[in-house]
């Protein structure tokens, strides 16, 4: 079958659709719980009142200007999976915003979350490029979404997640569509403050980031975000990156302000914030240092849910 | 108590501070409130009045501190005092003072005949030279001693208190020499804490290889003198041999809501590790993003139990400036007649009743697992069901989620509904909000002629 070319309205790009339009989810009693590597937790309050975190990534996809032509392609996404077992990330370089979406399938039991079967189910809107072979033992897929790729119709990369032995030096490759191959990243997950102590060591192994003063620490290990679940520190070929975990509501809005994210998202957040008291999410934040002037950049940020 | 999984600072439910108003003839350089000053409002009598006819049906609190700004300055502290005095339902009154009025003998023992007997004077220079550029008023040293004689003079408590901050970080000791011939029940050390300064442009931290030295030194010129201390806001280790000088409650306080909205939040990279994190805050955000973790520096003590995120702070019973043993926890018998008999029922057991301002917990066990059942006030949001004036939740689920424990939550819900008869009631908010908590500002540019 021929896939389907989205065709976007470049006006819309530039003025997205009035903001009030689209309905809110309610949270209901079928509703599960998962943190962005679609492990369970318990809702910090009852259900009853509040919103499901899939509202976050519909309304940034809005602010965006990809609501219409990304919406029926990850309902189709959502439908093929079923509810809460699509992880979404929002991510913000400080010019743009952009989407990630994650599938899991660690056991190998879950046929949809499959690369191939994920390319299948999005196909009649976007081409998903790269090939994957599916005896690699991957435990998870993801691909960004842009403006590039709902304009194009097509999504030239994917990353494959591979987990690691003991130490769970997990590796993520990117997948290009002319078959090319590249180890991405690096990554490990602990404990945010029982292993404290390994967090640092890992932090401080760091080629992009000078900790000979001590304060430059708390720029990477924000005292705002540490109380959090689980830490995941990773290793990117350009920068470091740290993800916090476990996240309440009031953490989620101070990061949207820290990291300077559209006015249109941190409202959103402020305005909806008792109804989404009962989620936890999930920060990352991609950092180096500048080598001149020592200061630390933040190129990129992201937060997540489920779908 | 309103955040989850940060560091809480631990509060003392059954001492209840008024904010009466917020003027000061001081203007001291650390002040944490400079923003507020003349702006905000303190709570309204008729608030107050309410809280204390509560008290009488359901008593809850002990003590009662009234605050500013500088509270001496307001004609109508008299009246808050008066309500407190006739109710007879607080032990203790307390006012929170720069003691500066006190220097005029009548007028301390007006206060003391209104009920004060407790007096807890801020102190933060070791003579006038120090305290007088603190305060930026020169005399002010002189008229706080003088007022600090008049409450030993006539009988009353006396505790000091010094925010510890770079301007006084050289003369804490001092500090102690200068109070002790007033035989204070209690000297209390607290931490700056940087709140609308966030990034401390006052230079008001004190690094923590600088601070550590002194309060150690002032703890143990208090300790020859044999006066009682205690220090907030400062990481226990750091204390040293005075560790047990480490108190950070703090009595439960109703002021502007905004207040809270900058009110620090601590953090400790070896929290998990350290044997006091339950009750040591570590340091403020604002410290760590300033001077860094202090990773070295802090030395947790091994646990000899095991670690887990707190959901709320523990109990602090009221506050005992005499050094005698603390108060025990009050049983809250109207509150725990609202679910009595219902864990027993599926074989469980109410292990707790912690009566808050603005909520009171209900923490159910069975076995290894356990629940707090939350009532708030009626329509504050969101509830599993509501009573005439709660509103009913559950939180906290700890271990296993067995049918028994769902029974639980299920059946004491309904016991609240059933046996609430409106009696008793919570507070909505945790501050005063709207057009009560603040005054209007001048219009920018007004001048002061322009009337």
């Amino acid at each position: 079958m021929q896939p389907k070319h989205v065709h976007v309205d470049a006006s819309r790009l530039v003025r997205p659709a009035p903001l009030a339009s689209l309905p809110l989810l309610p949270s209901t009693a079928k509703d599960r719980y998962f943190d962005y590597c679609l492990e369970a937790y318990s809702p910090r309050r009852p259900w009853q009142g509040k919103l499901r975190s899939e509202n976050l990534v519909w309304h940034a996809l809005q602010v965006g200007g990809t609501h219409d032509a990304l919406a029926a392609p990850l309902l189709a996404i959502q439908r093929s999976l079923g509810a809460d077992m699509t992880v979404w990330g929002v991510k913000w370089d400080g010019a743009r915003l952009f989407w990630e979406l994650y599938f899991y399938d660690p056991q190998k039991e879950d046929v949809a979350a499959r690369a191939s079967s994920v390319g299948a189910t999005l196909a009649p809107w976007l081409v998903l490029a790269p090939v994957v072979r599916e005896t690699i033992p991957y435990m998870m897929v993801s691909f960004d979404l842009t403006h590039a790729s709902a304009s194009a119709g097509r999504i030239e990369e994917l990353n494959l997640y591979l987990t690691g032995q003991k130490e769970h030096a997990g590796r993520s490759y990117k997948v290009r569509g002319d078959g090319s191959v590249a180890l991405e990243n690096t990554y490990r997950f602990l404990e945010a403050k029982p292993e404290s102590d390994a967090i640092l060591a890992l932090l401080q192994s760091s080629l992009f980031v000078d900790y000979s003063d001590p304060r430059v620490l708390s720029k990477v290990l924000i005292p705002e975000l540490f109380a959090c679940k689980k830490i995941c520190v990773s290793k990117k070929r350009t920068c470091d990156a740290i993800y916090y975990s476990g996240i309440t509501v009031e953490q989620l809005l101070w990061f949207l302000r820290r990291f300077e994210y559209p006015a249109a998202l941190v409202e959103f957040v402020v305005a909806h914030q008792d109804e989404l008291e009962h989620l936890y999410f999930d920060v990352g934040i991609d950092y180096r240092q500048d080598p001149v002037s020592g200061a630390m950049k933040y190129p990129k940020s992201s937060y997540y849910g489920t779908l | 108590m309103h955040s989850h999984k940060g560091r809480f600072e631990p509060t003392r439910f059954d001492d209840l501070t008024v904010t009466v108003d917020f003027h000061c003839h001081s203007a001291c350089r650390f002040c944490i409130v400079q923003e507020g000053m003349n702006l905000f409002r303190g709570v309204p009598i008729e608030k107050f009045r309410e809280a204390v006819e509560r008290n009488q049906i359901a008593p809850r609190y002990r003590r009662v501190t009234f605050t500013g700004g500088e509270v001496t300055l307001e004609r109508k502290l008299f009246d808050y005092l008066e309500i407190a005095k006739r109710s007879g339902s607080f032990e203790h009154v307390r006012l929170q003072t720069n003691a500066r009025l006190l220097a005029d003998e009548s007028f301390t023992a007006k206060l003391i005949d209104a009920g004060v007997d407790e007096f807890f004077v801020s102190l933060h220079g070791a003579d006038a030279k120090s305290q007088d550029y603190i305060s930026q008023r020169v005399g002010s040293f002189d008229e706080a001693m003088a007022g600090i004689a008049n409450i030993k003079r006539l009988g009353a408590v006396l505790m000091t208190n010094t925010v510890l901050t770079t301007l006084n970080v050289d003369c804490l000791a001092q500090i102690v020499d200068t109070v002790h011939p007033f035989a204070p029940a209690r000297m209390e050390f607290w931490n700056y804490l940087p709140m609308e300064d966030y990034p401390d442009e006052r230079d008001l931290l004190v690094p923590i290889a600088q601070l550590g030295p002194a309060i150690r030194g002032a703890l143990a010129r208090a300790r020859e003198y044999g006066t009682a201390t205690a220090v907030k806001y400062v990481p226990r280790c750091i204390l040293g041999e005075f560790g047990d000088s480490e108190d950070n409650s703090q009595s439960d306080v109703v002021i502007v809501e905004a207040f809270y909205d900058i009110y620090p939040k601590f953090a400790c990279v070896h929290e998990a590790r350290c044997e006091h994190a339950e009750t040591c805050l570590g340091l403020t955000h604002s410290y760590i993003t300033k001077f860094g973790w202090e990773e070295d520096a802090l030395k947790p003590v091994a646990r000899t139990r095991p670690w887990q995120e707190p959901e709320y702070g523990g109990w602090s019973t009221s506050d005992g400036p005499e050094g005698g043993p603390l108060l025990d926890a009050q049983s809250h018998p109207q509150w725990r007649a609202l679910v009595d008999g219902v864990a027993e029922l599926h074989g469980g057991r109410l292990a707790d009743v912690l009566v808050q301002r603005r909520a009171c917990a209900f923490r159910f066990v069975f076995g290894d697992s356990s629940v707090d059942v939350v009532l708030t006030a009626r329509d504050s949001g969101p509830a599993l069901v509501r009573s005439k004036a709660f509103d009913v939740h559950y939180r906290n689920v700890m271990g296993e989620v067995v049918p028994a424990l769902r029974a639980i939550i299920r059946d004491a819900a309904q016991a609240v509904v059933e046996r609430d008869r409106g009696e008793m009631s919570l507070d909505a908010r945790k501050g005063l909000v709207g057009p009560d908590a603040v005054r209007a500002r001048p219009a920018s540019g007004a001048r002061k002629d322009a009337r």
